[in-house]
């Protein structure tokens, strides 16, 4: 080349490395800032349940080091049991907040780990829409991969599940995911050992992070499976697979909480069975080379059935052995939807568990829902390697969102990549011939050198990038064919279409998805002002500043690792739901009388009751909502003390009305609710005791506690915490009789000397016939 | 009985060895015994003579009440005469040497003390309805080593609901008051017990520890931080806690504090009211015309026995309390500030962060403080650390709200040192990329594609 074009080259690749870094900054800022609204609109805090006890672990290895973290051992949780926090846990949240909170600290910047924790997510956001940026550059061009990158900063999907203050593992797995694909998807091309290294210690990332590395080391040996069978073998596979399969075990196996599970649990096996796989059919690629035709189809018959029976035998005698543990529960739930509602409630009564809506397709992901099917088609028109396993991963990805509304997670990034793709190739097509030369060429000029190396092995088999052959039939004269008319209306639609899907991912992060859930905010109706109901905090604040410090508190598992993370006190059940029968303990204590309950407090030391009750307020997230799962959990361990059938009236109803049923009626959830709750007028003209979040007056309205006593009740009595007493306090006193005796004390008397009369102050006037004032 | 005559004795001896002391006389002693709140303010007029005629130098003043938290001295023509502490507490008593300002046989001295916890619930433990109910116990006459002719006593409670009190004639009670006396003649060294026994509504707060930060900035600003752990110490909740009752009735929980007022200086900025689980969003804030006005309520009404703990902070604009000429700088700040009305603050410390490269610090407390040691902290773009001062202070009440006087040299070329790090940081930035991606790190050579 002269010298000339060399400039101009040089300077287009300038212009598009200046675009590219500008649209990915916007993307990155738009995304961070779009997950503010919780900040803005309340403050720096920590969202929800699971996020407290992240925050909470973070703080702790910030406190105490690295070491003593791995070696926590949590005597506040799952009172009596403690939990070994660090062998329980993915570390890599921590890990990276903890050492971001370091780094600054030699800096001398004195951050609060609070607010790192906070915006961690929306940082990590950006890197995800890099990361995306990159793999769908890989998978299709850099245009493709610009609009994936803005997609992903947006998209309500995602946010969902990375505001600023939701301090979870998914905030940055999804990062460490998109990037361990891109990775992989370039060593594939490349089959270069450095590439799949990197995939793997990205792995390692995403293993130390998320518990759903699974998915990754599931898709990638199915990527391979599928490539071997479409006999799309080559010895760059052979070279990425095996790299990327043996460190990312090695690595993974460093994380304390998977320990062994990558080579005893049914999970993996698939895994080593492909890299088993895969060395076989290079063995055999080897061998014929080597042996002629006949002697090898001959060993390839016999040695392929013989290394079939011997693989299966050996994972089934193994299977039965127990060394390679069946699929766990929770993965069969993945097959069998209705798995879970029979046999693990627990799972089922976790509304990000359930399966689906279609609504929520829409609500996640908007447009791109619809565009994502395009881009698919695409990439099965124009299929590769690298495209194969685009392909496998939106289909795996469809199916699991489809089962539980929380993989909708793993789905989102996918269909940003697909979107990307069918909105790049329909801008290919409809901005190519109005635009001048240049900017012609900037588009191209960046993906010249991909099409060229595709289309040399394609070029008989697959059509060229950036035609559409559906549309282009009709006009002979292809490039030039479509009206001016028609591209500047096409070309507005897709404008105002982006334009709607901005303004709906905006929409739906404001009002969705920036709660932070322990702060509720209403407006009142009235004046419009907006009122912050702080009852959360104010209940666990008390917690925290009014209680023993080692003392112990039941509360339904929801609220576990909030009082763990608030107030700092012992708990007996959260979040971390391992233990099916200590729970089901707690909602036996919750479901059952009084009296039976505080047998089962006092064998579990228990202090302080803490119920959530929404009555007064109308809050429908309440304990009396969740009772039928405590009723259900609980039946599921003691059959013979609590049936579910009784908590119904005979209409088969749940209601806690007059007509409700008398277990329900006395239990102890229900009286620790309802406790003067009876008394209580919520407005002048409604009757005393009637509770907004259900529209019912209740039916249990005047009774008394005899083993617990009211401790503490919030504002709006959203939470209410009471105390358990203590055996000598409600029984007939214990003591022994000479001791009854009052000592006598520095009691003062007011007669002295001269006055001997004892007199009663406010003495009642006492006239005959007619009553006493006062 | 035994100690009283031993120091009886003790005293005599002193009174002998002594003989200016020996004709001493006070003549007329007013006192004003508030204790409406928590706090026992006394307030005294004292008329002393010098019998013989001879100027009167020096008078011995004894205080009671333990706990003494606040003395002042005032003569009558509105000068302070010089006071000293006696020794340390001997049975209970603090003893002070008051030096007069002028010589003269007749002068009069105004002294008001204040101390703490000295009033206290009776009984210690009430139920939520329960009006909460008080005692104090002090001394009926003045105290002292001199013959006192004649005294009156004057009570002030919060409230008229009294229910037993010392009844030592003459004496009237008066809605909310108690006057005791004239009693005549009263020998020096006579001890009498005064009793009052009533109720007491008023916040029973005790602010436990008060940090209290001041940061420093020479681009004009002051950053004031005060952690606070506070306790209700009136009497005890006993039993449970209704939150119908609290709601539906508005004489439950009257001794429950519910909200409180903090004033902070006029021109504070920025407040924030929150602890470690956030922002306490229940609180006002008023602009006054000389102060900002924060009506703070904890998360959770505060009954006896029962804590809380936030921080509380705000910025002013240093124009107002650091002075300068050229290099020399002078902060003036109150040592601690406002928190509530009739405050007592256990222990204080406070702690002043000043610029990086500050040097020659010296420290003028306004009164007797406990200098602690000297140390560095390091925050934002900090090479060398800047010096901290910090000194504490226990039993503090709001008459301790005073000015402390801290100077130190500053020059003002280092107020440059930091921009201009940051500066040479991102220049040093750009030239490493600058030099990194002309360079060829790759182990094999390639042959340069054209």
């Amino acid at each position: 080349m002269n010298r000339g074009s060399k400039i101009l080259n040089s300077k287009v690749a300038g212009y598009s490395s200046l675009i590219t870094f500008a649209v990915l900054l916007i993307a990155w800022i738009a995304g961070f800032s779009s997950r503010l609204f919780a900040v803005i609109r309340f403050e720096s805090i920590i969202h929800e349940f699971d996020p407290w006890f992240n925050y909470r672990a973070t703080a702790y290895m910030v406190q105490h080091g690295w070491y003593k973290f791995l070696n926590w051992f949590d005597e506040r949780a799952w009172y009596p049991l403690g939990r070994i926090v660090g062998g329980t846990v993915y570390p890599g949240l921590m890990i990276t907040s903890g050492g971001i909170h370091y780094l600054l600290h030699i800096l001398n910047i004195p951050v609060h780990i609070r607010d790192i924790c906070v915006f961690l997510a929306p940082v990590f956001s950006g890197l995800t829409s890099i990361s995306t940026y990159l793999l769908t550059k890989e998978l299709w061009s850099p245009g493709a991969g610009l609009f994936a990158a803005s997609f992903i900063a947006i998209v309500p999907g995602y946010i969902s599940r990375s505001v600023a203050g939701s301090y979870d593992n998914e905030g940055i797995a999804i990062f460490a995911l998109q990037f361990t694909y891109f990775l992989w998807v370039r060593s594939v091309k490349t089959g270069s050992v450095f590439w799949s290294a990197g995939a793997a210690i990205s792995y390692f990332y995403m293993v130390s992070a998320w518990g759903g590395y699974v998915f990754i080391i599931n898709l990638i040996p199915l990527h391979v499976f599928m490539l071997l069978i479409m006999g799309r073998y080559s010895p760059r596979l052979l070279t990425s697979y095996s790299t990327f399969y043996i460190l990312g075990l090695l690595f993974s196996m460093q994380i304390p909480f998977v320990g062994f599970q990558p080579i005893r649990t049914s999970e993996h096996m698939a895994a080593m069975g492909v890299f088993v796989l895969l060395m076989a059919v290079a063995a055999l690629r080897h061998l014929q080379t080597v042996l002629s035709r006949n002697e090898f189809k001959k060993l390839f018959i016999v040695g392929g059935l013989l290394s079939a029976v011997l693989v299966f035998v050996a994972v089934v005698v193994l299977t039965m052995m127990g060394v390679v543990a069946p699929w766990s529960g929770r993965f069969y739930s993945l097959w069998d939807t209705g798995y879970a509602k029979i046999h693990i409630p627990i799972i089922a009564s976790v509304s990000e568990h359930q399966p689906t809506t279609w609504f929520s397709f829409f609500f996640d992901l908007h447009i791109l829902v619809c565009a994502f099917p395009v881009g698919l088609w695409y990439c099965v028109k124009r299929v590769n390697d690298e495209r194969v396993f685009v392909i496998l991963y939106a289909i795996s990805a469809v199916y699991f969102a489809g089962v539980m509304v929380r993989l909708m997670l793993t789905l989102t990034p996918v269909v940003c990549m697909l979107a990307g793709v069918a909105f790049s190739g329909l801008l290919d097509v409809f901005l190519q011939e109005d635009s001048s030369k240049r900017l012609a060429n900037t588009v191209n000029s960046v993906q010249e050198i991909d099409e060229q190396e595709e289309s040399l092995e394609k070029k008989s088999l697959y059509d060229k990038a950036g035609k559409l052959r559906h549309r282009t039939k009709h006009d002979p004269t292809h490039e030039t064919g479509i009206s001016s008319n028609l591209k500047s209306i096409v070309i507005l639609a897709v404008l105002m279409i982006l334009m709607m899907f901005a303004v709906h991912c905006t929409w739906v992060t404001s009002n969705a998805y920036s709660s932070p859930s322990i702060v509720l905010a209403f407006h009142n109706s009235q004046d419009g002002s907006r009122n912050i109901l702080d009852d959360f905090r104010e209940a666990y604040y008390w917690l925290s500043q009014n209680t023993a410090d080692d003392a112990r508190i039941m509360s339904w598992w929801d609220y576990g690792y909030q009082i763990a993370g608030m107030a700092n006190r012992t708990t007996l059940v959260d979040n971390n739901t391992w233990n099916n029968s200590h729970i089901a303990l707690v909602g036996k204590a919750m479901s059952s009388t009084e009296e039976k309950s505080y047998e089962i407090m006092t064998s579990l030391d228990v202090d302080y009751v803490l119920v959530i009750f929404g009555g007064v307020i109308g809050y429908s997230g309440d304990d009396i909502n969740k009772f039928l799962w405590m009723v259900r959990i609980a039946e599921g361990e003691h059959p013979k003390d609590i049936k579910e059938s009784d908590f119904f009236t005979d209409r088969g109803e749940f209601r806690v009305d007059a007509e409700g049923a008398p277990a329900l009626l006395n239990c102890l959830m229900y009286k620790l609710s309802y406790y003067r709750f009876g008394e209580l007028k919520l407005d002048y003209r409604g009757p005393s005791g009637y509770d907004r979040t259900r529209n019912a007056v209740i039916g249990n309205k005047d009774f008394e506690l005899t083993y617990l006593e009211e401790a503490y009740t919030t504002e709006h009595w959203l939470v209410r915490i009471y105390r358990v007493k203590k055996p000598f306090e409600f029984n007939r006193p214990s003591l022994k009789a000479k001791d009854r005796l009052i000592p006598p004390t520095n009691f003062i008397s007011r007669k002295n000397l001269k006055r001997r009369k004892g007199l009663i102050r406010n003495r009642p006037m006492v006239v005959k016939g007619k009553r006493t004032l006062k | 009985m035994e100690t009283n005559w031993i120091l009886f004795y003790v005293t005599l001896i002193c009174l002998i060895i002594n003989p200016i002391t020996a004709e001493i006389v006070n003549k007329n002693v007013e006192r004003n015994l508030d204790i409406a709140s928590q706090l026992v303010k006394t307030s005294y007029k004292i008329q002393v003579e010098e019998t013989a005629g001879k100027p009167l130098k020096e008078y011995e003043f004894i205080v009671k009440d333990p706990n003494l938290s606040f003395i002042s001295v005032k003569d009558g023509f509105n000068k302070r005469p010089t006071i000293e502490k006696r020794k340390e507490k001997e049975n209970g008593l603090t003893r002070y040497k008051i030096t007069f300002a002028s010589n003269a046989p007749q002068q009069t001295l105004l002294i008001e003390t204040v101390s703490t916890k000295n009033i206290l619930p009776y009984p210690s433990e009430i139920k939520q309805n329960d009006k909460q109910l008080v005692k104090y116990v002090g001394g009926l006459y003045y105290y002292s080593y001199y013959l006192t002719q004649t005294q009156r006593l004057n009570v002030q409670l919060s409230s008229s609901n009294i229910i037993a009190h010392t009844q030592v004639r003459p004496f009237a009670v008066m809605s909310n008051k108690i006057s005791y006396g004239p009693y005549e003649n009263v020998a020096k060294l006579t001890d009498d017990e005064l009793f009052v026994h009533y109720e007491n509504q008023s916040p029973f707060l005790t602010v436990n520890t008060l940090e209290r930060t001041i940061e420093v900035s020479h681009w004009g600003n002051i950053a004031v931080k005060e952690e606070i752990q506070m306790t209700h110490t009136g009497a005890k909740l006993k039993g449970s806690f209704s939150r119908y009752d609290f709601q539906k009735d508005g004489r439950s929980g009257q001794s429950a504090v519910k909200s409180y007022r903090t004033y902070l200086p006029a021109s504070a900025t920025g407040v924030y009211y929150r602890d470690t689980n956030g922002n306490i969003s229940t609180s006002n804030m008023n602009q006054m015309r000389d102060s900002v006005e924060l009506d703070l309520r904890p998360r959770f009404p505060l009954f006896g026995g029962w804590k809380t703990q936030y921080v509380l902070g705000y910025n002013v604009p240093s124009y107002e309390y650091l002075y300068n000429s050229d290099d020399d700088y002078v902060l003036k700040m109150y040592v601690i500030d406002h928190i509530h009305d009739n405050m007592v603050i256990d222990e204080a410390v406070i702690t002043i962060i000043l610029p990086e490269g500050s040097s020659n610090i010296k420290l003028e407390p306004p009164y007797s403080i406990e200098r602690r040691p000297n140390s560095l902290v390091h925050t934002y773009l900090d090479t060398v650390g800047r010096p901290v001062i910090s000194f504490s202070q226990s039993n503090l009440v709001e008459n301790h709200i005073a000015e402390f006087t801290l100077k130190y040299k500053f020059s003002k070329v280092s107020l440059l040192q930091e921009p201009l790090l940051v500066i040479g940081f991102i220049y040093i930035i750009f030239l490493l990329t600058i030099v990194l991606l002309r360079l060829d790190f790759s182990i094999t050579s390639h042959s340069h594609k054209d």
